[in-house]
């Protein structure tokens, strides 16, 4: 085995990261940390130490303490993630490196050496106060968006479902009369839209929400499992099959979830059609949450993950 | 969970030197002191002001509105250069903060426009400009 792999250009101290196998084909891995639960100083200043620089004068910018310590948490969470992933040889987070796509998505810029093999890894990171959050996938482009449950609209929101949201959506959305649940389903609706936009990996800007429909379809058996979730061009009508060539389901698989009993979280990944993947098939789903280097949760399976909508399989 | 020695440490502003203490983590001690070079911020972009970027008076409106969405600290700066992201502002905040905007000055912004806006100042100057359209 090559020597080379084994040096370390980061604090001794820090103990290594427990390696894992990729996600599979269909499969989504996701990661968060409620920064709430970092408190440690000297842990701030390691994950601070995995930065680039550039990434630090950008975490030095932002105003504020709390703002300056999410946005290490993120990176630091980006990069200790990606690097769990490279299996035969240990791989140092502070020695990768980031580009954007021309919409801004930040992407891996695999290095060109003789001990490192690049990965098919596609990664989409999203944070709100309270958490940040990081999906993985092979093969495909993964988009995610968190947000807390509790959030509150400051604008009215049929006026705000007017401006930003497809017809059908609006219609959706006006008909909800309780207010609470009117604000979480649009909540919940706008995490998907983020979701899928940022799976495209236009964002926001690129591709705006008017232009396509995101919809809860009622499950096919019985009401134990959670309605799937399609997306389609914007129209009128009510998109019901899914050989419809507008129907984006196609391509695109969504699942909506609620995580730590606090937040919506919104997943988008590509179908990869290579491993036959039908519009049925469910998305296998690993959630952990994790403080890099002290502790990493598998909670699939337990209350802190609740499957809102799509096929998911934990 | 690895945690330092409790109560002596308080998380301090990134922007002071980061020295190492020489704290055990998880066992493993002594870490090599280390401290980064203060960072500090770098200086905001000089902006050349033409004569028709906005009134204070607009940009302390743009300033408030930002400060209500954001639910900013009251000891927070927020002026003219600010950033909105770097305030914290998400697609969602940037979005609502838009609307705000057309609510208070009576204007409707495009999405080509909005998309431009990256600071307060960007904002109040996208603000005129649609209310002397508006009047013209």
């Amino acid at each position: 085995m090559n020597i080379r792999c084994f040096q370390r250009n980061f604090s001794a101290a820090l103990p290594p990261l427990v390696p894992l196998q990729l996600p599979s084909p269909m499969e989504t891995h996701l990661w968060y940390i409620l920064p709430d639960e970092v408190k440690s100083v000297a842990l701030l200043n390691q994950y601070s130490e995995l930065l680039s620089p550039c990434e630090r004068e950008n975490v030095n910018r932002m105003c504020g303490d709390q703002l300056k310590k999410r946005a290490l948490l993120a990176r630091a969470l980006v990069r200790t993630t990606i690097a769990r992933y490279q299996m035969n040889c240990e791989i140092n987070p502070r020695s990768l490196k980031f580009r954007k796509n021309i919409y801004g998505k930040p992407e891996v810029e695999w290095q060109n050496e003789d001990n490192f093999s690049p990965l098919p890894l596609h990664f989409n990171i999203s944070h709100t106060t309270s958490m940040i959050a990081c999906g993985v996938t092979v093969n495909v482009p993964i988009g995610i968006d968190v947000e807390e449950k509790q959030r509150r609209i400051k604008n009215n929101i049929t006026a705000f479902a007017q401006r930003y949201f497809s017809p059908y959506e609006v219609k959706l959305l006006t008909a909800i009369s309780d207010p609470e649940v009117q604000c979480q389903e649009f909540i919940k609706l706008w995490t998907l839209k983020e979701a899928y936009v940022k799976a495209l990996g236009k964002g926001f800007s690129a591709v705006p929400f008017k232009t396509f429909t995101i919809q809860f379809r009622a499950p096919a058996i019985r009401n134990l499992h959670p309605p799937g979730i399609s997306v389609s061009e914007a129209s009128e009508e009510i998109v019901e099959s899914s050989n419809d060539p507008t129907n984006l389901t196609n391509n695109w698989q969504l699942a909506l979830l609620e995580v730590a009993g606090s937040h919506y979280a919104a997943i988008c990944m590509e179908r990869d059609k290579t491993v036959g993947g039908e519009a049925n098939m469910p998305m296998k789903l690993t959630v952990r949450k994790t403080i890099p280097f002290v502790e990493d949760v598998c909670v699939s399976g337990t209350d802190a993950v609740l499957a809102l909508g799509g096929i998911i399989e934990q | 969970m690895a945690s330092t020695t409790g109560a002596s440490l308080k998380f301090t502003s990134l922007s002071s030197s980061f020295k190492q203490t020489q704290v055990p983590l998880r066992g493993v001690s002594n870490v090599n002191s280390v401290s980064f070079p203060s960072l500090r911020m770098r200086p905001g972009s000089l902006r050349f002001r033409v004569s028709c970027a906005a009134k204070p008076e607009t940009v302390n409106k743009v300033c408030e509105i930002v400060r209500k969405q954001l639910a900013l600290p009251d000891d927070s700066s927020v002026t003219g250069e600010s950033k909105f992201s770097t305030l914290g502002a998400d697609s969602l905040d940037t979005v609502e903060i838009v609307m705000g905007l057309e609510e208070e000055f009576g204007i409707s912004v495009e999405e080509e426009s909005a998309q431009s806006i990256s600071t307060v100042q960007d904002a109040a100057d996208l603000i005129e400009k649609l209310m002397d359209k508006n009047c013209a």
